[in-house]
């Protein structure tokens, strides 16, 4: 009888104290899409951090994660072994930051960043679009197609998800953002989707390669298929890079050095 | 507008029960379809409130409930979500302390929602199998809840308050297979009550 008593009690206990812990005391719906306060405009934040970098080198790398969808504990160990390189100065996460694009997986993925030493930006992969992830997303991170310079290098980061968000690329968006390539060491673009993919039809891919043929592209950099692969695709000067998805804890490492560049995979 | 219509239909349903009930209280002899108990939820990743009625089986051993949850625009930051759900509750014992029973309850939720871009059918878009339905969600929980009996009561016999610290099956999922993803991340509240007839 004492016994059961003392069960119950700690069994009370448990629960109060789960209750008094817990991260919202109360959610309405998986579909929610009321992004906390302190979550909201991180693109903005972190380019401004990137902005406030010094440096006085042509070279420099960056890091390229992407397709995380619900693994978890490999961004984590990523995000750790990022951590120690202090050669990287930002990291690009390449889209699928969630698998349902829930709220909660925008959150546990933001929580995750949080461990990240350096500053970071996101393009939307075509999974963070389902449910009220496109809501979600300009909430938390921001546009879905925006640009920025760092150390006379162009980064242009373009959504070119089609399924998922009911919409066809903005290619005249991109073409604007790339004819002034000429004023830049280099230029590189990172879209989710590799234009030689699903998603695109026959036209988009040849959209998609002119522009970064025409406009002196280095690198177009990818997510989305999971797998590694980097090399010319077309009969033309452009690199393309696919960075494999978190299953692993994988991801990819640009180093740039001056009109040139090249790629490290990390296979933690 | 939709909240007063959800109290309105909560209000008829109520008065229906009573207009049934007033011979039939103190021999508890209901057509077999009547309902036992209404109920209003707030919260638990149901709707921000949800209402409906109950049934009691197994000799009070299962409560089961259809529930309708809504979430207002200005809570979701999105489209209005309606959620039809079907809750089933069960008292895992009970203690009657004078006039109130107290029992710790556990469960779970299987709940159906569209409109917020999920769908039942895979849209003709995409290759077969690119997508499961992202319709359905379930919800577990845990908690106690307090009944009283109204002896003397024509239009309500008898009411429970409940308390439950409850998650969503993804939720859970992510849980389990990560340890970045802690247990106070996941669960969140439901507090509400039954009304019995």
């Amino acid at each position: 009888m004492t016994l059961l008593k003392i069960n119950k009690i700690i069994a009370i206990l448990g629960i109060i104290i789960l209750f008094m812990a817990c991260d919202k005391i109360f959610e309405f719906s998986p579909y929610d899409a009321n992004v906390k306060e302190e979550c909201k405009n991180t693109t903005a934040k972190n380019l401004q951090l990137i902005k406030d970098i010094q440096i006085d080198s042509d070279t420099f790398s960056f890091a390229f994660v992407t397709d995380n969808h619900y693994h978890y504990s490999n961004l984590r160990n990523v995000i750790d072994d990022i951590n120690k390189k202090n050669d990287i100065l930002f990291v690009i996460f390449g889209g699928d930051i969630a698998d349902q694009a829930l709220l909660k997986e925008y959150e546990i993925f933001y929580s995750i960043m949080k461990n990240l030493n350096k500053p970071y930006l996101t393009v939307i992969g075509n999974h963070d679009y389902n449910s009220n992830g496109e809501i979600v997303y300009k909430q938390m991170f921001g546009d879905y197609n925006y640009s920025f310079e760092f150390n006379h290098n162009k980064f242009v980061i373009f959504d070119d998800v089609v399924w998922e968000s009911n919409k066809n690329p903005d290619f005249g968006w991109l073409s604007t953002q790339l004819t002034d390539n000429a004023f830049f060491k280099q230029v590189f673009v990172i879209a989710h989707i590799p234009p030689f993919t699903d998603q695109f039809d026959s036209d988009m891919e040849q959209t998609y390669k002119s522009l970064m043929q025409e406009n002196n592209v280095s690198l177009s950099i990818h997510g989305h298929i999971h797998s590694y692969s980097f090399g010319k695709i077309y009969e033309d000067s452009v690199n393309y890079l696919t960075v494999p998805w978190l299953k692993k804890p994988t991801y990819c490492i640009v180093n740039v050095h001056n009109k040139s560049f090249n790629i490290e995979l990390i296979e933690l | 507008m939709k909240v007063r219509n959800i109290f309105t239909l909560f209000i008829a349903l109520l008065s229906f029960s009573n207009a049934f009930a007033q011979d039939s209280t103190l021999t508890k002899d209901k057509t077999w379809y009547f309902p036992d108990y209404a109920k209003v939820q707030f919260a638990g990743n149901i709707g921000f409130f949800s209402v409906g009625f109950g049934y009691q089986f197994l000799s009070n051993h299962l409560y089961s409930e259809l529930l309708y949850g809504y979430v207002p625009v200005s809570i979701s930051k999105a489209e209005k979500i309606h959620t039809i759900t079907i809750k089933n509750t069960f008292p895992t014992f009970t203690e009657k302390i004078n006039e109130i029973t107290l029992s710790p309850i556990t469960g779970f939720t299987a709940s159906f929602e569209t409109g917020n871009n999920s769908f039942l059918k895979l849209p003709d878009k995409y290759p077969k199998g690119y997508y499961s339905t992202n319709a359905f969600h379930f919800t577990f929980f845990i908690g106690a809840s307090v009944h009283k009996d109204f002896i003397n009561s024509k239009i309500i016999n008898g009411v429970d308050l409940y308390f439950e610290l409850g998650t969503v099956d993804t939720y859970l999922w992510y849980g389990i297979i990560s340890k970045e993803v802690m247990v106070n991340k996941i669960f969140s509240s439901a507090i509400g009550i039954n009304l019995f007839f």
